[in-house]
This record gives C-alpha cells, sequence and structure tokens, in this order.
C-alpha cells in the first residue's frame, strides 16, 4: 500500500516537474530579469499602509532590502491597519487630507479613488525604467488602468484564481471517477448527482457563492462579462449568458443537490469552503488563498481541478483578483513611490512574496517559486496557474459587492426567486450606482 | 466576614418550589450568556483541523492551548504591550471619568442653576450620536490639536463622559438630603460633603459605574484605531483585529488573544461585584 | 440690571452662591465633552448641508440631502426597522434584567458565577459572538432548529428571511444588554433601605407584594436610567445587525435589517456621501433628543426620588 502511494506521488511529482519545466525553462534560458529594481534618484520619507500583521511582516522586510540595495537612506513609515476596517480608516484619513504615499488597493475599490484623480499615474515611471507590463495578464492590470491613455496606475503584486476543491473520499465513497481538467458542465452536474446523499447529509456541490469565489465564475464561461460591463457602463446579469449560468446553478440547486445558503451558513465563498472542510459538501469553488488552509485543516484526501467548460463556448474561465500598490496623487516623492512600487513588483521584490506561500505572487518570474513554497505535496496547484489562461478581471465596485452580490445569491438560493426575477431586482439597483 | 453573615434579607428565606424555579429559569439563560465565551475559550485551544467541524464541536479533542499561546505571541510579538496600552488607557480614564463625572452628576443632582435642565439634555444628547457619523470630524479634530498617535488622544477625550455622569446622578439622588445637609451647616464645603459624605454612600453605583467604564474603555476599538495606531500606542482590540488577514481567518489565535484580553475584565468584575453588596451595609447608617 | 441679572441665579445670596457651586461643579464634564464630542457633533450637523465625498472639497447645497432623505425609501424602512427593533429589545431586555438582578440579589447559592455568567456577554469578543450567533439560528446544525425540530422549525432560515431577519437581531441586542442593565439594577436594589422590607414583612406583606410597593417604586431612578440608556443605545444598533447579517447579505436581503445607524454607516463609508450620512446622523439625533426629552418629563409621574429632585 505504502509503495503504491509513494509511487502516486513520485510520478505526479515527476508530472510535475515535466510541466512546469518548460516554464521556468523559458525564464531561465532567456537569462533576461524580468523586471528590475533601479536605484532610487534621492531617498526621501514615505508612509505606507497595509493590511494584516502577517503581510506587514513580509513587506516590511522587502522594504528593509529595498533600502540597503536601492535606496540607502530613504526611510519608510510602514503602517499596518486592521482588513475589516482597512478601507474606513483609509477614507477617514484621506477625508483628513492625509492619504498615505503608497497603500494596498483591491481591484474592487480602485474605481473611487481613481475616479476622484486621488492616485498617481505610474506609468510614465513603469516606462522610464524599462518595466514591460505586458509581463502580467489583462485580468491582473486591466481594471487598474485609467484615463484617456489606459495608464496603469498600480503595480500588481499578488493574484488569485479559483479552481474546484474535491473531497476525493467522498468521490470514492459515491463510486465517482475523479473530475479531470477538460470536463463539462454536464460532468459536473453528473457528479453532484452522484455525491449527493440525504441519508449520509452530504452534498454534491457548493460553487453558487458571493462574487470571486461564486457564481461569476460560471457567467464568465458562457462569454458574457459577469454582473457590469467593463467601464462600468451597464448591468450584465439580465444578459442570456448570465440567466443560462444562473438557472443552470439554480437547477442544482432545485434538485437537492447544493445546499441552501442558511445551510451552508453564509453567502461568501469563505462559508461554502468551510462547509466542505467540514466534510458536508464534496466539491466546492475555492480560491487560490485557500490552499495553506486545505493543506491545513482537511481531515479528507482531496484535489483541486480546474472549473469545468461551458459546453457551448468551451471555455471555463475564473474570475482573477489581484492587490496592487498604488501611490498617492499628493505624495511629496512620487518619484521614491514609484521606485519603492517598481521594487516591490520586481524579480527581487517578488521573493518575498512567493517564499511567504499563500498568495501567488504577480511577478511571472517566481510563480515556481510560489508552487514550492507548499512543499512536498500532490495536489494540483497547476490548476490555479492554467485558471489564469483564460480569467476575467473583477469589474464591480464597491456597493455591488457590499449589497448586490449577497442578495442576489441569498434571493435565488435561499429564498426561492427565480433567476429572472432576482436578476431583474439586482440590474435595477445597479442601474442606479451606474455613472451617468 | 463570611458571605452569609452580612447578607441583606430583602425577602425571607425562599421557598423550595421558588428556589427550584429561579435555578432553572437562572441556569436555562446562562447558557445562552456562556455560550460564545465557550466558543471562543475551546477555539483558543484548537488545531487547525478542529476548526471547521459540523455539528459544532465545543471540547477540542486535542487541545493545544499552549501552543496556540505559543503561535500568537510569535504572530504578534508586542501583544503583550497592547494589553499595557489598554491598561493605561482604562486607567487614566477611569479616573478621569470618576473626578469629572462625580463633580458633575453631584453638581445637577443637588445645585440649582439657570439652564441646568438644557445643559443637561444636552450632555445627554451627545449620547445620541452614532460614532460612526463624527469619526471624520474627530480625527480632524485630534488631528488639529497634534495629539494623534498619542496617549493623550487615547486617554484624555475618554475621561469625559455623559452617560457616567447619568448614572452618577441618579444614584445621588437617591440618598437622602439630611445628612449632607447637616455637614453643610458644620462649615462643609459642597467639594468635603461630595468626598465624604455623598461618595462614601455611592458604593454601589460607584461600583457599576466602574465595571461599566472599565468595560467600555477596555473594549474601545474605533477610536483608538482612529487616532492612535502605532506600535507604541496600539490597543489589545486592535492588535486582535490585525490578525485577521484578506484571506485568511486564524480562529484560533483570534480567539486565543480575545480570551486573553477578557479574562482581566472578568476577574475585575469577580472582585467588583462584591461591592454590590456591601454597598447595603453603608447605606444601612441612614436606618 | 445687576441685581435683574443676578436673580437669574437665585433670590438670595445662599441660592446664588448654591448656583455658582452647582455651575462650578458640572463645568468641567460639561466643557470637555462640548469640546471632544460637541465640536465634532457640530462639524457632522454642517457637513448635512454639504455634498462631500471625502477626496474633493465639499459643495454647499442648502437642505437637499434632507429633502432627499425624505424621499428615500431605504431611509423609512431603516427608520421602521430601528423603531420595530426597539420595540421587540428594549421592553423585553429590561424585564428580564430586572428578575436577573432581583432573583441574584437574594441568598441565593452560587450567586456570584451566576452574576459573572450574566455579565459574561458584555466582555465577549464580538466575533466570536458573530459566529456562535449565526449557528444558533443556522438551519439544520444550529441550536434553535434542533431544540424546535418536533415543532417543524429545523430549517427556517432566520437569517435570510426578510420577515423573520429582526427576530434574531433583537435576540443579540438583549443578550448584550443584559448583562449591562443587571449592573446597573444590582446597584440600584442595594439603594433600597433593608428596614422598609423588615417593616413590611412584620406587616404581614408577601413577596409579591414588597416588590411590587417596595422594590419597584423605590428601584425607579434606577429603572429610568436603564430605559433611557436603552432607548438611546437601541436608536443606534449597528453591530448586532453586522453580528447576524455578515455571513448573509449585510442589512439583511431588501434592507430588511438595516437600522438607521447602519444606514448612515453605508451612506458615509460605502457609498462616500457623507453629506447624506450626516442628514441622517442629525435625523436619528433629533428622534432620540425628542424620545429622551419626552421621558424627562414623564419621569416625574412614575420616578420616585428619596430625595426629591
Amino acid at each position: 500500500m505504502c509503495n503504491i502511494r509513494r509511487l502516486t506521488l513520485m510520478m505526479a511529482l515527476l508530472l510535475l516537474v515535466l510541466v512546469a519545466v518548460p516554464v521556468i525553462a523559458q525564464d531561465t534560458a532567456s537569462g533576461e530579469v524580468a523586471i528590475q529594481a533601479q536605484a532610487c534618484a534621492e531617498p526621501g520619507q514615505l508612509t505606507m499602509w497595509v493590511w494584516d500583521e502577517n503581510w506587514a511582516k513580509v513587506i516590511g522586510a522587502a522594504i528593509d532590502a529595498w533600502k540597503a540595495d536601492y535606496c540607502p537612506g530613504a526611510e519608510v513609515d510602514l503602517q499596518v491597519q486592521p482588513w475589516g476596517q482597512y478601507w474606513d480608516l483609509l477614507k477617514t484619513n484621506v477625508a483628513g487630507g492625509d492619504m498615505p504615499d503608497v497603500f494596498n488597493m483591491s481591484q474592487d475599490r480602485f474605481f473611487f479613488y481613481a475616479d476622484n484623480d486621488a492616485l498617481l499615474d505610474l506609468q510614465p515611471y513603469f516606462d522610464e525604467g524599462g518595466v514591460d507590463t505586458s509581463l502580467w495578464g489583462s485580468g491582473m492590470i486591466d481594471p487598474y488602468r485609467w484615463g484617456e491613455e489606459n495608464d496603469l496606475y498600480a503595480g500588481p503584486v499578488n493574484w488569485d484564481t479559483i479552481a474546484i476543491f474535491y473531497n476525493k473520499d467522498l468521490f470514492d465513497a459515491a463510486g465517482v471517477a475523479y473530475p479531470i481538467a477538460d470536463w463539462t458542465w454536464d460532468d459536473f452536474a453528473d457528479a453532484a448527482a452522484k455525491l449527493t446523499s440525504v441519508e449520509n447529509d452530504v452534498y454534491g456541490a457548493a460553487v453558487y457563492a458571493e462574487y470571486q469565489g461564486g457564481y461569476p465564475n460560471w457567467i464568465a464561461a458562457t462569454g458574457t462579462t459577469p454582473v457590469v460591463e467593463a467601464g462600468r457602463t451597464s448591468c450584465t446579469l439580465t444578459d442570456e449568458g448570465s440567466v443560462e449560468a444562473l438557472n443552470f446553478l439554480k437547477g442544482l440547486y432545485d434538485q437537492g443537490y447544493m445546499p441552501s445558503v442558511s445551510i451552508v451558513g453564509g453567502a461568501s465563498a469563505d462559508d461554502s469552503f468551510n462547509f466542505w472542510l467540514a466534510g458536508k459538501v464534496a466539491m466546492v469553488a475555492g480560491g487560490s488563498w485557500k490552499l495553506p488552509d486545505a493543506l491545513e485543516k482537511t481531515t479528507f484526501n482531496w484535489d483541486v481541478v480546474t472549473l469545468p467548460k461551458n459546453p457551448e463556448t468551451g471555455r471555463s474561465r475564473s474570475i482573477l483578483h489581484s492587490v496592487g500598490y498604488v501611490a498617492s496623487a499628493a505624495t511629496e516623492n512620487p518619484e521614491l513611490a514609484a521606485n519603492l512600487i517598481t521594487y516591490l513588483v520586481s524579480d527581487e521584490g517578488q521573493q518575498f512574496f512567493a517564499d511567504a506561500g499563500g498568495v501567488a505572487p504577480a511577478n511571472p518570474a517566481v510563480q515556481q517559486q510560489w508552487i514550492d513554497s507548499f512543499g512536498d505535496t500532490d495536489v494540483n496547484i497547476q490548476a490555479f496557474v492554467d485558471a489564469t489562461q483564460d480569467s476575467q478581471g473583477v469589474t464591480a465596485f464597491d456597493e455591488i459587492w457590499d449589497k448586490i452580490n449577497t442578495e442576489l445569491v441569498v434571493n435565488i438560493f435561499d429564498l426561492g426567486l427565480s433567476v429572472e426575477d432576482a436578476t431583474q431586482q439586482a440590474c435595477e439597483f445597479i442601474n442606479t450606482q451606474l455613472p451617468q | 466576614m463570611s458571605e452569609q453573615a452580612d447578607q441583606p434579607a430583602p425577602y425571607t428565606d425562599l421557598s423550595l418550589p421558588i428556589k427550584v424555579l429561579t435555578y432553572f429559569v437562572l441556569i436555562l439563560g446562562a447558557v445562552v450568556m456562556v455560550l460564545p465565551f465557550v466558543w471562543m475559550a475551546s477555539t483558543a485551544c484548537k488545531v487547525p483541523a478542529e476548526l471547521n467541524t459540523l455539528p459544532v464541536r465545543w471540547i477540542p479533542q486535542t487541545p493545544v492551548c499552549r501552543e496556540n499561546l505559543n503561535l500568537l505571541y510569535e504572530t504578534s510579538p508586542n501583544f503583550n504591550r497592547y494589553l499595557l496600552n489598554s491598561a493605561l488607557l482604562t486607567i487614566g480614564r477611569l479616573v478621569g471619568q470618576l473626578v469629572t463625572c462625580s463633580l458633575a452628576a453631584y453638581g445637577f443632582a443637588r445645585f440649582k442653576f439657570p439652564g441646568r435642565n438644557v445643559i443637561f439634555a444636552l450632555s445627554l444628547g451627545l449620547l445620541m450620536v452614532p460614532f460612526q457619523a463624527i469619526l471624520i470630524p474627530e480625527y480632524l479634530l485630534l488631528r488639529q490639536l497634534d495629539w494623534l498617535n498619542s496617549f493623550r488622544a487615547l486617554i484624555i477625550p475618554g475621561a469625559f463622559s455623559a452617560f457616567a455622569m447619568f448614572l452618577l446622578r441618579q444614584a445621588f439622588l437617591q440618598i437622602p438630603l439630611e445628612l449632607e445637609e447637616s455637614a453643610m451647616i458644620d462649615g462643609a464645603n459642597p467639594l468635603q460633603v461630595l468626598r465624604y459624605i455623598t461618595l462614601p454612600l455611592s458604593g454601589p453605583a460607584l461600583a457599576a459605574f466602574a465595571v461599566i467604564t472599565i468595560q467600555a474603555a477596555w473594549n474601545d476599538f474605533l477610536f483608538p484605531l482612529v487616532v492612535a495606531n502605532t506600535p507604541d500606542t496600539r490597543v489589545v482590540t486592535i492588535g486582535i483585529s490585525l490578525l485577521q488577514g484578506e484571506r485568511s481567518t486564524p480562529w484560533n489565535l483570534l480567539m486565543m488573544g480575545s480570551f486573553l484580553a477578557t479574562m482581566p475584565m472578568l476577574i475585575l468584575f469577580v472582585i467588583l461585584q462584591r461591592y454590590f453588596i456591601e454597598g447595603v451595609t453603608m447605606s444601612g447608617i441612614k436606618g | 440690571m445687576k441685581t435683574a441679572f443676578l436673580n437669574l441665579f437665585g433670590q438670595t445670596p445662599l441660592t446664588r452662591r448654591r448656583a455658582l457651586w452647582g455651575m462650578a461643579l458640572v463645568a468641567p464634564n460639561v466643557l470637555g465633552l462640548l469640546f471632544f464630542f460637541g465640536l465634532p457633533v457640530l462639524a457632522a450637523f454642517a457637513t448635512s448641508l454639504q455634498q462631500w465625498n471625502a477626496i474633493k472639497p465639499p459643495v454647499f447645497v442648502g437642505l437637499d440631502n434632507f429633502v432627499r432623505l425624505f424621499q428615500d425609501g431605504a431611509f423609512w424602512q431603516a427608520l421602521g426597522n430601528t423603531l420595530k427593533l426597539l420595540l421587540l429589545s428594549v421592553p423585553a431586555e429590561i424585564f428580564l434584567a430586572l428578575n436577573v438582578a432581583v432573583m441574584l440579589n437574594q441568598r441565593l447559592r452560587g450567586r456570584i458565577f451566576f452574576r459573572t455568567i450574566y455579565f459574561l456577554p458584555v466582555v465577549t469578543s464580538t466575533v466570536a459572538a458573530a459566529i456562535v450567533w449565526a449557528w444558533i439560528f443556522q438551519p439544520r446544525y444550529g441550536l434553535i432548529g434542533n431544540i424546535f425540530a418536533p415543532l417543524g422549525l429545523r430549517d427556517i432560515g432566520w437569517l435570510t428571511r426578510p420577515d423573520l431577519v429582526l427576530l434574531p437581531v433583537a435576540a443579540v441586542m438583549i443578550w448584550q444588554r443584559l448583562g449591562f442593565d443587571m449592573v446597573l439594577f444590582l446597584a440600584g436594589l442595594q439603594t433600597i433601605p433593608r428596614v422598609l422590607y423588615e417593616a413590611a414583612i412584620i406587616d404581614g406583606a408577601n413577596p409579591r407584594q414588597r416588590f411590587r410597593f417596595i422594590t419597584l417604586p423605590l428601584l425607579s431612578p434606577t429603572t429610568f436610567l436603564v430605559l433611557v440608556l436603552a432607548i438611546i443605545n437601541g436608536f443606534q444598533v449597528f453591530d448586532q445587525v453586522y453580528i447576524m447579517t455578515a455571513r448573509t447579505t449585510r442589512g439583511g436581503v431588501g434592507g430588511s435589517a438595516t437600522t438607521l445607524a447602519y444606514f448612515l454607516y453605508q451612506s458615509a463609508f460605502i457609498r462616500s456621501e457623507f453629506g447624506y450620512s450626516s442628514a441622517v446622523a442629525l435625523v436619528l439625533f433629533l428622534l432620540t433628543l425628542g424620545v429622551t426629552v419626552l421621558q424627562l418629563r414623564i419621569q416625574r409621574r412614575w420616578v420616585y426620588y428619596e430625595a426629591g429632585e
């Protein structure tokens, strides 16, 4: 038994190496550095805001290295804020005219600050420093573009995508074959049906959660942009593709293959994931940031597979989100701020993020290093990397995150509203929020 | 000083059925009161694999209290400093309020002056604006004073309180006038009367004031977060919230931190609640 | 002229002196409050006449925010929810707290233990409360569902159904305030002279009569305090809404659990309409003040002060 296990592990590792080698080979063969950090013109002082203690440690180390190697004499006042209150605090400080020089930004919050001309245009600095922005996938940086020139206003620091986490033990118990990369919505529905077991209190799937980890992935697979059109011109929830995707999910829910929001205990992808960790559901849509959680908390065998493909379009599209660094338009040291950001997204700076594990670094040069940070595991981490190929950036903004997402999910997957009524209602609200 | 000896006897000894009923109701209520605390304590000692069980696991199978405690201090090395800062904030506000609010309560309870009711209602009125509404102006005010990120900002605004003033005023109004009047005739000024007659007679109210003020100061989160979130001035509630990341919630560490922060409050309550009894013996003077 | 002015402070030198003493005593706290909280409140009220998103300079818009507010269905819904929650929570909260305090003021084994237990919610972390209360109301796996399963209530979605969601919110309000009110009541109970009870026992009064004719009237200043604070607090209910709806739809589906304070928060920090949210704050303030002034007037009919007021 033990030998067979070890053998499969070895084979999986070998496979991983085979898949990964060409990627590394490309980078090392050319021998080029993807993004090169630059020496700063003149040291000065910067304030910087980040969220959560763990991240602050990683960034603190990166900043120390920057100061030592590229900008001796610079001072960075690194302030760590609680994630839960980060945006409220930022607004409070902004109101007082105290916007930090450099700070963490998220794609869904970018619109407000950009729209109010509060951010520094980083494009000239990237151009000057020879940063090749095409290294980053469009899902990573398009949501950070702004203005007539489509300039880039953020340096992307990481990315995450969505895939299906599945409980192998439950698949074995139901006698269902493990899913493979090219599976379709029909295969997914079949598996969900077979895996559902009322007597064992086990559901087949939980994949409809709000925003990034949930229903928008399925809408994206139909070729429709989820929730709102890029550029925030119109609500897309009533479009054909959205209705098709939501009806597919509602079908699974109506059949009893997916639990209601109340039974899961919440509408967020975290809640669905915790339900999966408790062994109550066989398949869950989860983000790459959940890998450490899954490695640490599971009490069963599991693996990851890419999202199933829509049978008509033949595509599976993951919602990709990327956290970036932005600088204040009012900073007294724009050159220095841009220099620090360039360092943090450079090959050197990104090492710190790659080694820390957890969320994947944005710079492709350190991708493998990130995969390696999980140590010896046969989990198909590559599924998340593959998902970046055909991905969809975040298009919704603040209010939609906070209200419409969850409301839509609860209306359809708990209160029994029809997809047509629920999307109609959501679009009516969204239309009042779109710029005229 | 056995507890039984100087018990008040507002009611005679309870009959058995009433006693049983009382216990039944108390225990039923206690279960609901205690559940979140139990969850906090048990989660503080769980390994990650036990965090997401269904049904909820109330007692960890492999308790790792010690390990989680170490992990907490590893993740948040300044945690003790945060506890100390919270203690400083709490003591500062308590002492401040004790002075300002007992004076004001006495003034409102015993002296007639023009505009008394309007001023009292206005002060209470400040309790009626949600803090979210004044978050930004409050930040701007302390910024103007150049007090941001200092203990002054943490303590001084909190040294005034409409709530504590109201509480103590109600208590003072329940104290009979005769004692104070005789002291006045003997030539004591109002400050002396307050210090030597009124306050000593208000033991239980002062205990309630202390419990509530300490608890509110210790748990204060939003105000310190806005005005003084630096490593040197950070209070423990903020320290705990920093453990939560955008993408991960280490429940066991969060709850270990919360547990450590809750224990001093519990111990203090157990000590202070004695004074809800002792006050009676004092007010017995009047009888 | 001078005497006319002085007469404001009282007719005789003694009353005048006492008036000055009174003002001197209240001055530190009142001035401190006005400076540290009065100024920000005034600033917030001034913002209610502006359009301001926290970044761009504010624009004066007169009463536009108020006009919009009174035409905003979401505002009226939030007002309605707030009033419903007040009705659901305040009477129950005071009734329970008074009873628990009276029970725990008796000669009872384990009294200190119970007092501590009932005080626990006041110090328990909000996030822990959020998790456990969500579990209590979770269908199938939760406490309520399992206790009332025989009644067919196992799979009720308490936290998602717009017609039910206020009940869990009210439950958490009561849970969090009970220990706080109990502390105030316990302190109040101590000030009732025990001779009165002894005399009543000699006169043959039964426990119910003693409660009705001694405890209730003599406790009334405390009850008044608890009532006023409970209503002020109830008007601002925010945390409890967050606790019960954070994991489904914040503020309830279709705004079914959105209170005025929550509406204010959303307007300010989510929609960046700080002028509009300040208008909500002013309306909330006036409402609470109105109810409190009303209570201060009515109290003369039911609150008994040993030394007069």
